[in-house]
């Protein structure tokens, strides 16, 4: 399919129209804002300006509503590396090397790393957009459910084996996720499950209340508990800009990340978190010495950031091209743009291709504008480990339960963030990996009703490992990654016998 | 001092008895309802139709000038309705919540102890229209075709629908099934998410008949992406003139999407009435029809009393539909 640049063109004209960069702007920042408070993420933001965009152009709602979707891509990681508090699934894997680099007294390193890999991986996924939106989407619908399943098997067994040493570990972590993810109405039966006649279980455990009460909530009382015990934590800033040395280890994990977080994004069923792990992991694997990895290697933080905003940007080709959101957040903006009178479908680019190219051409500036702003922040945000642990920690336990309860509106989700609170102080206390755990809550419900639809369309389990090119792919990769931790021992173990 | 207080509070209190006073006779029987901020409960989180109704009413009713009081949009999701019901029946007659077939179903399915009859039914706005639709490959071109074919073997095609049995895309279907004679309880349907994945699943081929509303497989139609080959209007849909109804086919069934607005139980007359007037107020403004438009939603308006009449009616229906699906045991 060729793009039509006439049309590109016409939508950067149109998008770099004062009111639209006033629009672009305000979105951007507010989805750094919204980014970084743990659980305000972009489907709440977007929400909650619902009213707002009703009068609006509707390209102009579109720009405000997708630059908050990828603003809150940049302002995600902020406490993940500042405090090892993810607000969000896509911001989890830069807690792996972000969090360590700040305990190094590299945090205004980390943060500059953090914006420039999200603005790298964001231009890839920009170009990807433009040149290959329909192709990519009808590649996106071969997805069926045992491709599906093999890719969520495929990130969950990375995931694992990451946990190198302590696979065990790992393994029953993902395992308590995977079970928890069972709690919920059946969707093939409409059978309740684990849910006490509580009719806030019927939807399952939100895993955003897992991540919130496991990270940061289990994150405070961890320190509570070690509080006497506290080394004056390393309070030093450390230089802003990245040193060249770093840049070269950044380089080429940020450029391959950057295309495959976007594809991941292009796939309705996944999205950011998928893609962010899939970063991180990929990059693991191909390290030269992966041993750097969690302990604050600059590679280990990009890879994950660059691809979970492409992942943002690719998750708008589903959208527009066939009316199928990809994510909480698309799904709002869904419902939004239909409101407006849009029909987001394959119609879309041939009816309303200014409005299409306008918006990607919007993504481009704010992209360039977030970089901006996130740099400029980081003076202001470093400060925040200045604070005293004091205030701080209460402080973040407040910004937990606030942002549970704009989750549903409900009581019962403080009690569960409370658990899941007490469950991330014991497996820190024991170290256990917590990543394993919260991917499995993430994936382990669409994963067990892909395998099942994918058991009625292929029979029997083996036949969906081999249904497709995809599936066969993914099966071998899967075999890869649980093999790998193995083969580097093996490897290892080899080298120090010649030595 | 304290005389002067005294004074104070009997002034206050004089014009407080002037006040109310003039507006029960002075203004022509305007009756003193509402008192305070009104709340619309959208029973699920925002994005789709129970929440689109409520802020399209809200945004319209407070534009327009229909109602002079705060409004504000409550989302309580969970358990298909139930938490934001549930949590209507403890609130005044200054909260109402959006309501659909599932304030039935839930109950006749064994999901919930609430039925319409624990609230005040207001009125029923809006209906959408149930489609089934095939890939354009497909060797089926109609509607009664794969009936025809499921009526021969129930399980030699994948139906696929969102997001629950018992809702309406799947009742409509098992409706249709029936006329037609099919085995109901023996179909294989597979369970999605959301309408939106249905739509990607007959897509890329993973099913091979969907059953969704109207709105969310017309754009694929148009394009020639999917082909929808029966709707369950009763007449052909505006836009949509190609698509045959069910009842053309030979298959006798209507099957409307309604959703309606409820409030709390033992409301008085007065406040039913005032409800009455403000809802068939904001239907007949211009904003509404624009609503409607944008959403594929089709004016279906019944007052108070007729929504209580046909929600009973609609009870016996869905109870039939579900005992014939095999749902309850």
């Amino acid at each position: 399919m060729g793009v039509d640049f006439q049309n590109v063109l016409e939508g950067l004209m149109v998008s770099i129209r004062p009111i639209n960069l006033l629009w672009v702007l305000l979105g951007g920042l507010l989805g750094t804002v919204v980014g970084m408070l743990p659980g305000l993420g972009p489907a709440t933001a977007v929400a909650v300006l619902i009213p707002i965009t009703f009068g609006m152009d509707p390209t102009s709602a579109l720009i405000l509503m997708a630059a908050i979707y990828y603003g809150a891509m940049y302002g995600g990681s902020r406490s993940s590396i500042l405090l090892n508090t993810p607000g969000d699934g896509s911001a989890i894997a830069a807690t792996f090397d972000g969090y360590p680099m700040t305990q190094k007294g590299q945090a205004g390193q980390a943060l500059t790393i953090s914006a420039i890999s999200s603005l790298i991986g964001g231009l890839c996924a920009i170009a990807g957009f433009i040149l290959l939106a329909k192709p990519l989407a009808s590649f996106a619908l071969r997805f069926g459910p045992a491709e599906y399943f093999m890719l969520m098997l495929f990130t969950l067994s990375a995931i694992v084996s990451l946990s190198k040493g302590n696979m065990v570990k790992g393994f029953i972590s993902m395992s308590i996720g995977l079970i928890l993810s069972t709690v919920g109405i059946d969707l093939q039966t409409g059978v309740y499950r684990f849910t006490f006649d509580i009719p806030q279980l019927s939807e399952g455990i939100d895993f955003l209340v897992v991540i919130i009460g496991i990270y940061a909530v289990g994150e405070v009382l961890f320190n509570f508990i070690n509080i006497d015990s506290i080394i004056p934590s390393n309070n030093k800033i450390g230089k802003k800009w990245i040193t060249k040395d770093q840049w070269k280890k950044i380089k080429w994990p940020v450029i391959r990340s950057g295309p495959l977080g976007f594809i991941v994004g292009v796939l309705p069923g996944a999205g950011g978190s998928i893609a962010s792990m899939l970063g991180y992991t990929t990059e693991r694997q191909l390290a030269k010495r992966p041993q750097t990895f969690g302990k604050g290697d600059p590679a280990g933080l990009a890879a994950p950031e660059s691809a979970n905003n492409a992942g943002s940007v690719g998750a708008f080709i589903p959208l527009l091209t066939m009316g199928v959101p990809g994510s909480g957040t698309t799904a709002v903006i869904l419902g939004a743009v239909i409101m407006l009178g849009l029909r987001p479908g394959p119609l879309l680019f041939e009816n309303n291709p200014d409005m299409v190219w306008t918006m990607v051409n919007s993504m481009f500036i704010g992209n360039i504008f977030l970089v901006i702003i996130n740099i400029l922040l980081i003076g202001v945000l470093v400060r925040i480990l200045n604070t005293p642990p004091k205030i701080l920690y209460p402080l973040i336990l407040v910004l937990a339960f606030i942002g549970t309860y704009t989750l549903s509106y409900s009581m019962i989700d403080f009690y569960i963030l409370v658990i899941f609170g007490l469950v991330g102080l014991i497996m820190k206390l024991m170290d256990f990996p917590i990543a394993p755990l919260i991917l499995a809550v993430i994936v382990g419900s669409d994963m067990e009703q892909n395998f099942r639809k994918g058991l009625v369309a292929h029979d029997n389990p083996f036949n969906m490992l081999s249904a497709s090119s995809v599936s066969i792919v993914l099966t071998i990769m899967t075999i890869l990654s649980v093999l790998y931790p193995f083969f580097i021992d093996w490897i290892q173990k080899r080298k120090q016998k010649k030595v | 001092m304290k005389g002067k207080w005294t004074g104070i509070v009997s002034l206050i209190l004089l014009f407080f008895i002037v006040g109310c006073s003039s507006s029960t006779s002075g203004s022509g029987g305007e009756p003193d309802f509402p008192t305070k901020d009104i709340e619309f409960v959208a029973p699920a989180s925002p994005g789709g139709g129970w929440d689109g109704t409520a802020r399209a009413m809200q945004k319209i009713m407070s534009d327009e000038g229909v109602i002079e009081q705060n409004i504000n949009v409550v989302n309580k999701p969970g358990g298909s309705g139930e938490v934001g019901w549930q949590y209507l029946r403890n609130q005044d007659a200054h909260s109402m919540a959006i309501n659909s077939s599932l304030v039935i179903t839930n109950n006749l399915l064994g999901q919930s102890d609430l039925t319409y009859e624990d609230f005040t039914p207001l009125g029923i706005l809006t209906t959408e229209w149930i489609s089934v639709a095939v890939s354009p490959d497909s060797e089926y071109e109609k509607g009664s075709e794969v009936m025809k074919q499921l009526k021969k073997d129930p399980k030699s095609l994948t139906i696929g629908l969102a997001p629950g049995l018992g809702n309406n895309d799947h009742l409509s279907f098992v409706q249709a099934a029936k006329e037609y004679g099919v085995d109901v309880p023996k179909l294989e349907f597979q369970i999605y998410k959301s309408g939106a994945d249905v739509v990607t699943a007959l897509l890329g081929g993973h099913i091979d008949v969907a059953t969704m509303s109207v709105s969310e497989a017309k754009e694929q139609h148009k394009a020639g992406e999917i082909n929808m080959i029966a709707v369950s209007s009763e007449e052909r849909i505006d836009g949509l003139d190609e698509v045959p109804t069910w009842q053309e086919q030979g298959v006798d069934m209507v099957f409307p999407h309604w959703r309606g607005i409820m409030g709390p139980p033992d409301m008085t007359e007065e406040e039913i009435a005032y409800w009455d007037e403000k809802i068939s107020q904001m239907i007949e403004t211009d904003a509404w029809q624009t609503v409607l438009e944008n959403n594929e939603w089709q004016s279906f308006y019944k007052d108070s009393e007729e929504s209580r009449q046909y929600l009973e009616k609609q009870t016996q229906n869905y109870e039939e539909l579900i005992s014939e699906a095999g749902l309850t045991d």
